[in-house]
């Protein structure tokens, strides 16, 4: 599982960076990028089955559990390898390696997932392309939008 | 030690998002979303998830404070209540109750605004008013002239089932963003967007059709697609006859203006005029969201007739999906006016001016001597504490001196005043022109009734206890009250909703009791009434049940670009900001994302200045001079410029022209020069 963004919708309010941010104790795993002034992206980690974070971390602080990258703070030495692998560039270290937990030990789920305003962001891996699809076959039924 | 989840509203803007306060060992430990909120589903924007940052922020105020010289000592309750009843008697004393102005918070609740405007009109002077009047009050009288109410039409919820979705003179993709679900909703099933704004904005990458237009010229926009869907036959005549009258002299005033004439005034291309105003006018359900981008002109009011003449000649009104929806800026900007914090209307849209209004009021609330309106309003207070006409002021929860136009003028003005009180959370600029500075709650440290945009009323229920000695807002002004030796007992908030449920007909159902149960939107006559989601779906509240299409003509804004002051300046809001910012900017999770004061420009206007992306450029008008960062890019067209007001400098620059009628300054346009700062 990851948290997977609908681009179509993101309107770059950064809620979802605010969000993280306040519920890991003020280190934010998840960052809005803005494409010109057209589109914003929010940036996070895609929890790789083959995720290069995991396999330079020689502690073994970032291992797979499941479809999980998850991270075993206890063992990282925060010696900056896994930020260099990553090739997202999701992962940070300050003395500590940071990145998405999927907010692990939250009951309700990721909380950038139940802020976004615009419904932008999901763990259903299918919603994008699904809506984009209905999107689709709309416009074809009804011969175009408008 | 448990931990409680206390409900409450967003302290933010009007779409009344809900979250759960946190609490452990009486402090607020965190926010735990509300999966089953109406309007948020759970969801909460970048403000509302900073909410906490301001209740124990280092900076609250925390004892009643009496300025020395040039700084300030502590002085405890009965002091500062002394002090307050002595400066307000003594003005209300030597020049008359008129010589005392009053301005209400749309941040506080419906009952604290309604103690307010009780507190002035008790008083004997008939100026009382709330910043509103900055930003919808062209709604509060256009749409009541032509609707016959002033509220949003139809639910936010609702928006989803609109086919079409007109959105003209509002971001709300940064400032309402929840507002944005609703609206991919919509498109889901199908429906077009259509966005007018003079800045490519988040709120433009959701349209189908991108009418960038100049500042200023939203009624030629409106008149022009009124002029289309007049000439190809998509108005809905039934509906008119109906449900209207005057359409026939709009005809003849849009008579001219052709898509093409349109075009030459706004600048946007005749075949988007043309486009946007069949889909608007063709589809089965289309709603009209606006925003200040409409009512912050000196046309405002027109701007509104405008808006809601397209809605009324195509009859989108009156069912789900359709609708005319002002989008309110503040968590209470729509309760502030319902409550009658306005200078010219009384509780429940009573008319000031209207002697019968001034009965009902004196039976209920077993007083003579009621003042008759219209007061002042809040720019008309400014002016006349500046002329010497009004010598006290009492101010709660707002920021004249750094929201209001042309502050330099603003700062004179209040000091200028022999008394000045002003009841706040935080030393802000106003606050430091004042005699005596009473410290409020914020919304988690009280309970009361907050009403969004939508009408809906919802409770919020207090979390925890304010910060030293601050207190609650209602409590400070019944002991205001009571140490003018009014009678004002009022043990709680619910006591004051309860008299409100007396004398304000639109609130009568609205009862404490109910609310614990869920939101309600007015209009609730009786207390088995369900509420009142979608306005005027039988008829209207005028003369014959029928709504006013009020003909306006295209006026260009008071100010246009010169040799000396090439740029138009439009401003406005950002995601991570709000309004005057003195919460925003004191919040770590905001100001760090928004730091600075920017300019946004076309690069090509930059680039003939020499400006690159990031310089200090010098804003300059006829009024004063800002330092800002200028952020390069195409979100405005060459020769106009934007920048957000939630800093200090941009309200040295804009003009306090006003609207005519609705007296709202023309923040959305204004002649200026940029410079090189060296
Ligand atoms: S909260 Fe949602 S809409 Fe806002 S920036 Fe994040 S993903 Fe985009
Ligand atoms: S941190 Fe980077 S490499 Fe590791 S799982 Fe996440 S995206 Fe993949």
């Amino acid at each position: 599982m990851a948290v997977y963004i609908d681009i179509n919708r993101c309107i770059g309010c950064r809620s979802c960076e605010v969000a993280c941010q306040r519920v890991h104790g003020g280190h934010g795993h998840i960052n809005v990028h803005y494409v010109g002034d057209y589109a914003a992206v929010p940036v996070l980690c895609h929890h790789c089955q083959e995720a290069g974070c995991t396999k330079v971390c020689f502690s073994g602080a970032l291992h797979k559990e499941g479809e999980v990258t998850a991270f075993d703070v206890e063992k990282c030495t925060g010696c900056g390898l896994c930020a260099l692998a990553c090739p997202f560039g999701v992962v940070w270290t300050d003395k500590l390696a940071h990145k998405c937990d999927l907010c692990q030990g939250r009951e309700q789920g990721p909380a950038c997932m139940a802020t976004c305003p615009a419904n932008a962001l999901s763990d259903d891996f299918e919603l994008a392309a699904r809506r984009a699809r209905e999107r689709a076959a709309r416009a074809a039924a009804v011969g175009g939008r408008r | 030690m448990t931990k409680v989840l206390v409900p409450t509203v967003c302290p933010y803007c009007g779409a009344g998002c809900g979250f759960c306060i946190a609490v452990e060992k009486e402090r607020a430990s965190g926010i735990e979303y509300m999966p089953d909120h109406p309007v948020s589903q759970g969801a909460l924007c970048a403000k509302g998830n900073a909410a906490l940052e301001i209740l124990c922020h280092p900076e609250r105020l925390v004892s009643p404070l009496k300025r020395r010289g040039e700084g300030w000592v502590s002085i405890s309750w009965p002091e500062a209540m002394d002090l307050v009843a002595r400066g307000l008697s003594q003005a209300k004393k030597k020049h008359g109750p008129r010589s005392l102005a009053f301005l209400s918070s749309s941040k506080c609740s419906n009952e604290d605004n309604y103690l307010m405007q009780k507190l002035a009109r008790l008083l004997g002077s008939p100026h009382i008013d709330n910043c509103a009047r900055l930003c919808h009050s062209p709604s509060v009288v256009g749409l009541n002239r032509t609707l016959g109410a002033a509220g949003m039409t139809n639910p936010i919820p609702d928006i989803a089932s609109s086919r079409c979705i007109f959105i003209i003179g509002s971001n709300l993709a940064e400032n309402h963003p929840v507002i944005s679900r609703w609206i991919h909703r919509a498109k889901d099933r199908g429906a077009a967007v259509i966005v007018a704004d003079p800045r490519a904005t988040p709120t433009s990458w959701m349209a189908d059709i991108f009418l960038q237009l100049k500042p200023g010229t939203d009624v030629a926009l409106l008149n022009g697609m009124a002029h289309v869907i007049i000439k190809e036959g998509l108005i809905n005549r039934d509906y008119i006859d109906r449900s209207t009258r005057g359409f026939e002299a709009l005809a003849e005033a849009v008579k001219e203006a052709t898509a093409e004439r349109t075009a030459e005034i706004t600048g946007v291309a005749a075949e988007d005029i043309v486009q946007a105003a069949r889909a608007y006018a063709k589809s089965p359900a289309s709603s009209i969201l606006y925003s200040m981008g409409i009512t912050q002109h000196s046309t405002g009011t027109d701007n509104v007739q405008a808006v809601s003449n397209l809605a009324l000649i195509c009859g989108q009104l009156g069912r789900p999906g359709t609708g005319v929806m002002p989008l309110r800026g503040q968590n209470n900007v729509q309760g502030a006016c319902d409550m009658g914090a306005l200078a010219e209307f009384y509780p429940g849209y009573k008319k000031a001016a209207d002697p019968k209004t001034i009965q009902y009021f004196s039976a209920a609330w077993s007083v003579h001597d009621l003042p008759l309106g219209p007061g002042l309003t809040a720019t008309e207070m400014i002016e006349a504490a500046a002329a010497g006409t009004i010598k006290a002021m009492y101010i709660m929860g707002e920021d004249p001196a750094n929201s209001d136009p042309c502050s330099e003028n603003v700062r004179q003005a209040l000091e200028s005043l022999d008394f000045l009180v002003v009841q706040d959370i935080f030393m802000t600029a106003t606050a430091q022109l004042a005699d005596v500075v009473l410290p409020g709650a914020v919304w988690a440290e009280k309970e009361g009734s907050f009403t969004n945009t939508e009408r809906r009323v919802q409770w919020s229920h207090k979390a925890i206890e304010p910060p030293g000695a601050a207190r609650s807002d209602g409590e400070i002004i019944c002991d205001v009250a009571r140490s003018m030796g009014l009678q004002f007992d009022y043990p709680h908030a619910a006591s004051v909703l309860d008299e409100i449920n007396r004398t304000v007909p639109q609130y009568a159902g609205i009862t404490r009791e109910r609310l614990d149960a869920g939101s309600i939107a007015w209009p609730c006559p009786t207390a088995d009434h369900p509420g009142t989601p979608i306005l005027h779906c039988s008829g209207f509240n005028l003369a014959d049940g029928k709504a006013s299409i009020v003909p306006v003509a295209f006026r260009p804004a008071a100010e246009a670009a010169s040799s000396d002051y090439p740029f138009i300046l439009t401003t406005g809001r950002v995601a991570v900001h709000h309004n005057a910012g003195s919460m925003t900017r004191r919040s770590p999770s905001l100001i760090s994302r928004e730091p600075d004061l920017y300019v946004e420009m076309n690069r090509e206007d930059a680039a003939a200045l020499d400006v690159q992306d990031g310089d200090e450029v010098k804003i300059t008008t006829i009024r004063g001079e800002t330092a800002a960062i200028a952020r390069l890019g195409d979100r405005v067209k060459k020769g106009v410029v934007f920048m957000p007001f939630h800093f200090p400098g941009t309200n040295i620059l804009t003009t306090e022209i006003t609207d005519q009628e609705a007296r709202i300054p023309e923040f959305k346009v204004c002649a200026c020069n940029i410079s090189r700062r060296d």
